[in-house]
């Protein structure tokens, strides 16, 4: 009955996240389908990272049930699993003496074989992806020579050529400036009109997640608030309550603030 | 013309050409070293009287005696064993993702020679004679203990920094408590024990060659095998995990193969300092990459040249008196690993 429940990228049913036993959001149900992008918006401490890290298997979860592209996660190998979803994850990398070229190339890691050497096809695979994140010509360069923004991207490229068919990502816009945000929001939409992937993600900026979402999941106080078309969940009536905001002070779509709103 | 560059657009050539560089530069190295060894010391053996010898034309004579007996069992254990902790720090660095963590810092040495120490005594005191496996296995049980006290240790203070406090900590208790358990051996133990516990190759027998061939080779082929693991290892836990290595699993299989190599070591050489920090590290330099794959078998390679080096400057510098391997490899080693971190801090690690 559990076997592959449907063509989903992502499938969550009553699903509880959370540390030591402890549930910190419980009760989610998310579908992620193929070719979409989902984000998750909320304040910090919503259980955003801690969700994210259950449904890539980084982290048990405590109640409900997850299937990845329609195979219930728990029954997955940690290969099997690398073969389904990638991850982009919060954690500054640090390496030594690594191109651009080793960082993507891990991403490879479970296609190739007992001693990890990248043959041709795999080359190619890590070219097409490095070219649709412009990281390309960096490839020779040393990963940590690079700047915050090229270094995203260069990660999203690995994470892009593990070809899986739910790609994860923990706030892939921080430490990046407005015009590094964009481009990498707009390789996103490129990789789902190109490729069977599905992509679930979670953003600070709400102006951003209104244009590349196909669907905003809001999670505030251990629950999903509501979840929704970007059309439906950014008005002000959500975003207020979500973030505790009073009427008036912030547009989500425009990401206009009215200071000393408070006050009044 | 096209192919040449259709296969270098990753610069794979230029880094095959420079790893291929350096594999031959350390293997003229080590005949080098090989050579010098053998020839060199209190009776000096021509080169080519040296040949005569290795081929078994020339049997009973004093040089032979001398190169077989004593020379050669002393080289092969300077190389195996210096390959050993060459790797034992890079697996370590691995582990903690810290690049000065190696089996002398973290105190893992000292846990060695603590356990090695006090079996020597116990089964000595009782009369009875001590074999090689058994010196090993305390070595090993040191090792893993100290390692796993350090592991507790570190899983509390977050820094890097304090990773190496500690271990330095542990490492000057279990020295302190060897200290005690020798005042208190009897002196006949006590003159054989000292200068192992300084550190020393010399008075290596083909028995003991033996043990250590087996047991650092079998150890060497394994780390050779986990080339892959050890790389994903490289971008962290996190991404590791998320490519497909069961990380609860490899941690594991990292501890216990580095602690097989560093207690390896210790039970027979003693504590040698900073060969597990300062070989990496420039092997690495040396290579221009930090893959595994690459890495691994350079790094065993470049341990064995510098402690058949460092050994032959024991030996010789104020020959006939010995001086502990360890020193030497501490006044070529150290001043490495601060290189290492200037040059660190320098471009922002």
């Amino acid at each position: 009955m559990l076997e592959r429940h449907d063509s989903s990228a992502l499938m969550a049913k009553g699903l509880a996240v959370g540390y030591d036993g402890a549930p910190l959001v419980s009760n989610i149900d998310l579908t992620v389908a193929a070719k979409g992008i989902v984000t998750l918006i909320g304040p910090n401490g919503a259980g955003k990272s801690t969700l994210l890290k259950t449904v890539s298997g980084q982290l048990a979860p405590l109640g409900g049930a997850v299937w990845i592209s329609g195979r219930p996660l728990e029954r997955l190998s940690a290969h099997e699993r690398a073969l389904e979803l990638s991850v982009m994850l919060t954690d500054r990398l640090k390496t030594e003496l690594l191109t651009c070229a080793d960082v993507v190339e891990m991403g490879r890691y479970p296609h190739t074989g007992r001693m990890g050497i990248a043959t041709e096809a795999d080359r190619r695979k890590m070219r097409e992806a490095m070219e649709m994140t412009h990281v390309w010509d960096l490839r020779r360069r040393d990963f940590m020579q690079l700047s915050d923004g090229q270094r995203q991207r260069v990660l999203l490229a690995r994470a892009i050529c593990q070809e899986p068919r739910l790609l994860v990502l923990d706030e892939p816009t921080s430490y990046l400036d407005i015009h590094y945000q964009i481009e990498l929001l707009a390789v996103l939409r490129e990789l789902v009109a190109s490729r069977d992937v599905g992509v679930l993600m979670s953003l600070h900026e709400l102006p951003l997640a209104w244009r590349v979402s196909d669907w905003i999941v809001c999670m505030k106080d251990g629950a999903i608030m509501a979840q929704g078309t970007p059309s439906e969940m950014c008005v002000p009536e959500v975003i207020d309550e979500l973030y505790d905001l009073e009427p008036g002070t912030f547009d989500p779509v425009t990401g206009m603030i009215e200071l000393g709103k408070r006050a009044r | 013309m096209q192919e040449l560059r259709e296969t270098d657009e990753f610069g794979s050539v230029a880094r095959r050409t420079r790893v291929t560089a350096v594999f031959v530069g350390l293997a003229v190295m080590l005949g080098a070293c090989v050579a010098l060894n053998l020839c060199h010391g209190s009776v000096s053996v021509p080169l080519d009287e040296l040949g005569q010898i290795l081929w078994g034309a020339q049997e009973g004579g004093t040089n032979a005696q001398v190169i077989w007996s004593i020379r050669l069992p002393r080289l092969i254990a300077a190389g195996l064993l210096g390959g050993a902790l060459a790797l034992a720090g890079f697996l370590l660095q691995t582990f903690f993702n810290n690049p000065i963590a190696g089996p002398y810092i973290l105190g893992i040495s000292s846990g060695a020679k603590l356990a090695v120490a006090t079996t020597m005594i116990l089964v000595i005191g009782r009369g009875a004679t001590t074999s090689s496996w058994m010196l090993v296995l305390a070595a090993f049980v040191g090792s893993l203990a100290t390692m796993l006290l350090v592991l507790v240790a570190s899983r509390r203070t977050a820094s890097v920094s304090s990773l190496i406090v500690v271990g330095v900590m542990i490492g000057y208790i279990c020295s302190a408590i060897t200290d005690f358990i020798v005042t208190f051996a009897s002196d006949a133990h006590v003159v054989n024990l000292r200068s192992w516990s300084m550190g020393s190759f010399s008075g290596t027998s083909w028995a003991n060659v033996h043990v250590i061939a087996v047991m650092v080779l079998a150890a060497t082929v394994c780390v050779c095998a986990l080339s892959k693991p050890l790389g994903a290892f490289q971008l962290g836990e996190g991404y590791a995990r998320s490519v497909g290595v069961d990380t609860r699993r490899f941690r594991l299989v990292l501890i216990v193969l580095s602690s097989l190599l560093a207690g390896c070591v210790t039970a027979f050489a003693g504590p040698i300092s900073f060969v597990g920090i300062a070989v990496p590290h420039v092997v690495k330099r040396l290579l221009g990459t930090s893959r595994p794959l690459f890495v691994v078998p350079a790094c065993f390679l470049g341990g064995a040249v510098f402690c058949l080096f460092c050994d032959l400057v024991a030996r010789s510098v104020f020959a006939p008196t010995e001086v502990s391997v360890s020193a030497v490899t501490a006044i070529f080693g150290a001043p490495i690993v601060i290189a290492m971190l200037v040059g660190r801090q320098r471009r922002g690690y």
